[in-house]
């Protein structure tokens, strides 16, 4: 029973968190942090577990630097 | 906490980078263990985590790009999503897309992203090349840790003007680009990579050793730059620091920390930029003029501190505590705007325009308010020290009047919340008579070990140094009575009515903003409410007095039986209790006398009064006084033992005075009767003459002063007494009335250490009564006997010549003319007798002239002229003439 009932709730729970993905999406797509789906699905996760907002912006926007400077190194090498 | 849906924070960062990046999980490695370590390293955030305020930000965020539209629709979504309530860190999420968010003005280009960063990365280099000689205090690179903050740039114009619009401007112009295309060209992914580095070296936190980092990639570029730039920063002699530098220990300050460069200076007693450090005379200016509100914080903070545990600080106290956070908490909101601004800016590095950034001008004209505040409470601070209860309340309302209306409506609302728990204890006070001062903080102050008979007097007492300043002394003592009354009604009266019921007025609670209200609006509300409470628990307890105790008939019983009003049982029991008081005091016996007073009670108009004071009519015996004796009643507490004894003076006065009477009509009754009698013995006429003179001189004395006592004295002062306690709004003012009463007449009847003197001439003359008694009863009886035996000697005479023998024989003839001649010759000596008493009494009579008409007191003055209405003892004695001769001078003077 309790196994079950877990389960179910754990589902119920899932449903609820895609509805407020979707919401953060929204919120997301109006400040044009330029995230997808998938990657805010991925940050939501990481900031239910509590990590520091900062700390992730910084990441974030650093691994897109890099990506864009290796792009353009890239470019330009090529 | 492993469920399916929730991967380890470690499996969720490479599914980030791998997709940001776009590379598999092996080509991202790199990245992801950079991520790892800035992620670890910077566990706990440093913004507050206010769901609300970061939403605020957003929404200002929106509108700073004119989109207002979009600001609404995110309002709504925030709506939607908090009512969802499933996440838990919404706060950290919403933070994190407004970290991320961009201009989608500055979309156009995304682009040209590269040609961006590019020019981020050469307004350094153009510093190092041409203007670095220029301007090495200045040299932003020379600092790994704050290199793309913009506010540092602030303090060189040119260069800095530049570099903010190539950052924020469509394109990046070919100026900043021109110069250093050529030297950019070669090394822009090592440029590109130092860059990064130099940030990731920032958000690492910047004293972290970083040569243990076991990375190779980025950190690497870290350590490289790192040691050039510190060799670059020693070169330059002094310890230099920006304005930068400056903001954030400023911060910190502000919060009574210590930065890295400004300290607390002990000896000054303020915070100072460190000696050594070379700053510019206005920045150390501003800089301390922005210390000192970490200074102002501290004292604030110090105190709270030091009186929050203070268990016996009381509940006043307390809320000037949870008033002073209040405010307190306000200010480290400020801080942590003023904080998260700052770190905004660095996080985004130069991606805000300068309009944005912070400075200590700026710092200076945000926190020119704060300091205000902060300045006003340290005052209220200091002023405080020390106090506690009404007292720091007074001090509150102290600060209260000032001109500033900014300061008085902060003022005003911190005394709101301090005089809170004072209103508390008032209304609890007014309202159910209850004091719950653990700590002593009210102006009321009770007693505990005051019994219930003192309950009136003594128990309850005004603390006069805990009245709040705003409350005046009238108003306290109302209150004082208010709860006093309410009080006595429970204990003393036992009347368990509920306050409620007494009251009409309702009762409300009170908010601290209302508590504010009343005591600044003094004159009407708050006055009202307190007239109104006491005027119906007074009422109400007159009214439980008289109804229920019978109050007034109380003090009418008194003024009957205690002050002698009700003449015909006093009589009568003075005709009863004649015969026991001749006898000395040791022979008599309480049964007796009570059985007396049953017997005078019954035969009289008393015995119709009320059975509740008859119980209370008892006698009692001093034996210390000859022949006198107390005839009390006892009462209710409200009347002190220290009333009752004046009561019992009074009484022993009046008694005295009405037996003195008694005793004269006696004497004057002896008169009538034997007048008649003795008239056959012609040789006695002077003595009874001179007897009548005198007895008449006492009795004019007695009546005169029976009647000053009665009319002047007695009734005067009842009928004040009971105009009074028909007016009195409350048992004080009853109270007060009767102590008046009390206190004319034992003043009036001689009684009061004032007139001692008087007193005793007065006695005096009572002693000079009672040996006339005792003098005229020995002569009666003198002469009673010898009429009586003349009488028989001429019956004796008579029958024997009925009988015709000789009527008298010469034995007896002699034996007769010897008595009489016996008797003749006592005359003179009873003659004499008289005389010496007249003398003695006149004297005494005069002598009491004499202190009457130098008495201070109008009426006394008046019963000399009604003693002396005929001037016979002015005409006799020279003082009294004199004296009346210069009194009559200075009332024709007035």
């Amino acid at each position: 029973h309790r196994a079950y009932f877990g389960a179910a709730h754990r589902k119920a729970r899932v449903l609820r968190n895609v509805g407020s993905v979707r919401l953060l999406f929204e919120i997301s797509r109006i400040l044009n942090t330029g995230l997808d789906m998938e990657t805010l699905s991925i940050c939501v996760r990481l900031c239910e577990q509590g990590i520091n907002p900062e700390a992730l912006s910084s990441v974030i926007k650093e691994l897109r630097k890099a990506t864009e400077a290796l792009k353009a190194a890239e470019n330009m090498t090529t | 906490m492993a469920s399916p849906d929730q991967k380890s924070p470690n499996v969720l960062l490479q599914n980030l980078c791998c997709r940001i990046l776009g590379k598999s999980e092996a080509d991202a490695a790199q990245q992801f263990q950079y991520a790892v370590r800035v992620i670890g390293s910077n566990f706990a955030p440093t913004v507050e985590r206010d769901e609300f305020l970061v939403a605020e930000k957003i929404k200002k965020e929106l509108v700073r790009q004119r989109r207002e539209a979009d600001a609404a629709l995110f309002s709504e979504l925030h709506r939607k999503l908090h009512s969802q309530g499933v996440l838990k860190n919404k706060w950290s999420i919403l933070y994190l897309l407004l970290s991320l968010t961009e201009d989608p003005r500055k979309q156009s280009n995304k682009v040209s992203s590269y040609a961006t960063l590019f020019a981020q990365a050469l307004p350094r280099d153009a510093h190092s090349t041409p203007y670095y000689y220029a301007r090495p205090q200045s040299l932003p690179l020379n600092y790994p840790d704050r290199t793309t903050q913009p506010a540092q740039s602030s303090g060189s114009s040119g260069i800095s003007s530049i570099s903010m619009y190539a950052l924020n401007g469509p394109t990046p112009t070919p100026q900043s680009l021109l110069p250093g295309q050529s030297y950019q060209a070669a090394g822009v992914g090592d440029c590109l990579r130092q860059q990064l580095g130099s940030r990731l070296a920032w958000t690492l936190t910047a004293g972290q050793p970083l040569q243990n980092s076991t990375s190779k990639g980025l950190a690497s570029t870290v350590c490289r730059n790192l040691p050039r730039s510190r060799r670059e920063g020693d070169t330059t002699g002094s310890v230099e620091i920006t304005e930068a530098n400056l903001v954030r220990d400023i911060l910190y300050v502000f919060q009574g920390i210590d930065g890295k460069k400004i300290k607390m200076c002990n000896s000054e007693n303020c915070y100072k930029v460190e000696g050594k450090v070379s700053l510019s005379k206005s920045l150390r200016d501003t800089t301390s003029r922005l210390a000192e509100l970490g200074w102002l914080h501290n004292k604030i903070r110090k105190y709270t501190d030091q009186r929050c545990l203070d268990r016996a600080f009381g509940l006043v106290g307390q809320s000037f505590c949870a008033a002073l956070h209040q405010e307190l908490k306000e200010y480290y909101r400020l801080l942590s705007v003023l904080h998260s601004q700052l770190q905004l800016e660095d996080d985004q590095g130069v991606n805000l325009g300068l309009e944005s950034s912070l400075t200590l001008r700026r710092l200076l004209v945000w926190t020119y308010d704060p300091k205000i505040r902060l300045k006003t409470l340290a005052a209220l601070v200091d002023h405080c020290q020390g106090r506690k209860g009404g007292e720091l309340a007074s001090a509150v309302h102290a600060y209260t009047k000032t001109g500033d209306p900014y300061m008085r409506s902060l003022v005003q609302h911190i005394l709101g919340l301090v005089s809170h728990p004072v209103l508390n204890f008032l209304y609890r006070w007014i309202y159910d008579g209850e004091l719950e001062d653990t700590y002593h903080e009210f102006f009321v102050a009770s007693d505990p070990t005051v019994k219930t008979d003192r309950l009136w007097h003594d128990k309850y007492t005004l603390r006069k140094s805990m009245i709040p300043s705003f409350i005046n002394m009238d108003q306290a003592k109302k209150v004082l009575l208010i709860g006093k009354s309410i009080n006595f009604l429970h204990q003393v009266c036992h009347d368990q009515t509920p306050s409620t019921k007494m009251i009409a007025v309702a009762k409300s609670a009170e908010s601290p903003k209302d508590a504010a209200d009343l005591f600044t609006d003094l004159e009407n509300a708050f006055q009202g409410k307190i007239d109104a409470a006491y005027f119906e628990t007074s009422k109400y307890l007159l009214d439980v007095l008289n109804k229920k105790y019978n109050l007034l008939e109380h003090m009418q019983a008194m003024r009957r039986y205690l002050l002698l009003g009700q003449g015909d049982f006093i009589r009568h029991l003075m005709d009863l209790l004649k015969p026991e008081l001749v006898r000395p005091a040791t022979t008599l016996y309480q049964h007796n006398l009570t059985g007396i007073l049953e017997t005078a009670v019954r035969a009289t108009n008393a015995q119709f009064d009320n059975p509740e004071i008859l119980k209370r009519l008892d006698v009692r015996l001093l034996e210390v006084l000859q022949g006198h004796f107390f005839l009390s009643i006892l009462y209710l507490q409200v009347f002190t033992r220290e009333c009752m004894s004046h009561y019992l003076r009074v009484f022993n006065f009046l008694w005295r005075a009405k037996r003195m009477e008694y005793i004269l009509t006696d004497i004057w009754k002896g008169h009538m009767c034997n007048a008649k009698l003795l008239k056959s013995m012609p040789e006695l006429s002077g003595v009874l003459h001179q007897c009548h003179v005198l007895a008449s001189e006492m009795v004019h004395f007695i009546h005169q002063m029976q009647y000053y006592i009665t009319f002047e004295v007695l009734e005067c002062s009842w009928d004040e007494l009971w105009n009074k306690v028909q007016q009195a709004k409350d048992l004080d003012h009853i109270i007060a009335a009767h102590e008046v009463f009390l206190d004319t007449i034992i003043s009036r009847c001689l009684l009061d250490s004032d007139s001692r003197t008087l007193l005793n001439q007065l006695r005096a003359v009572f002693d000079q009564i009672l040996e006339l008694q005792n003098a005229q009863d020995a002569m009666y009886r003198a002469a009673l006997e010898e009429l009586q035996l003349r009488l028989q000697f001429e019956e004796k005479k008579k029958r024997r010549e009925l009988e015709g023998e000789w009527g008298v024989t010469a034995s007896e003839e002699e034996e007769e003319i010897k008595r009489i001649k016996e008797f003749q010759e006592a005359i003179p000596k009873m003659c004499s007798q008289l005389r010496i008493l007249t003398h003695f009494y006149q004297g005494i009579v005069q002598q009491f002239l004499v202190l009457l008409t130098t008495s201070s007191d109008e009426s006394l003055r008046f019963l000399s002229f009604r003693l002396d209405f005929n001037e016979h003892y002015k005409a006799r004695e020279p003082r009294l003439r004199m004296s009346l001769g210069t009194r009559g001078r200075r009332s024709s003077h007035m």
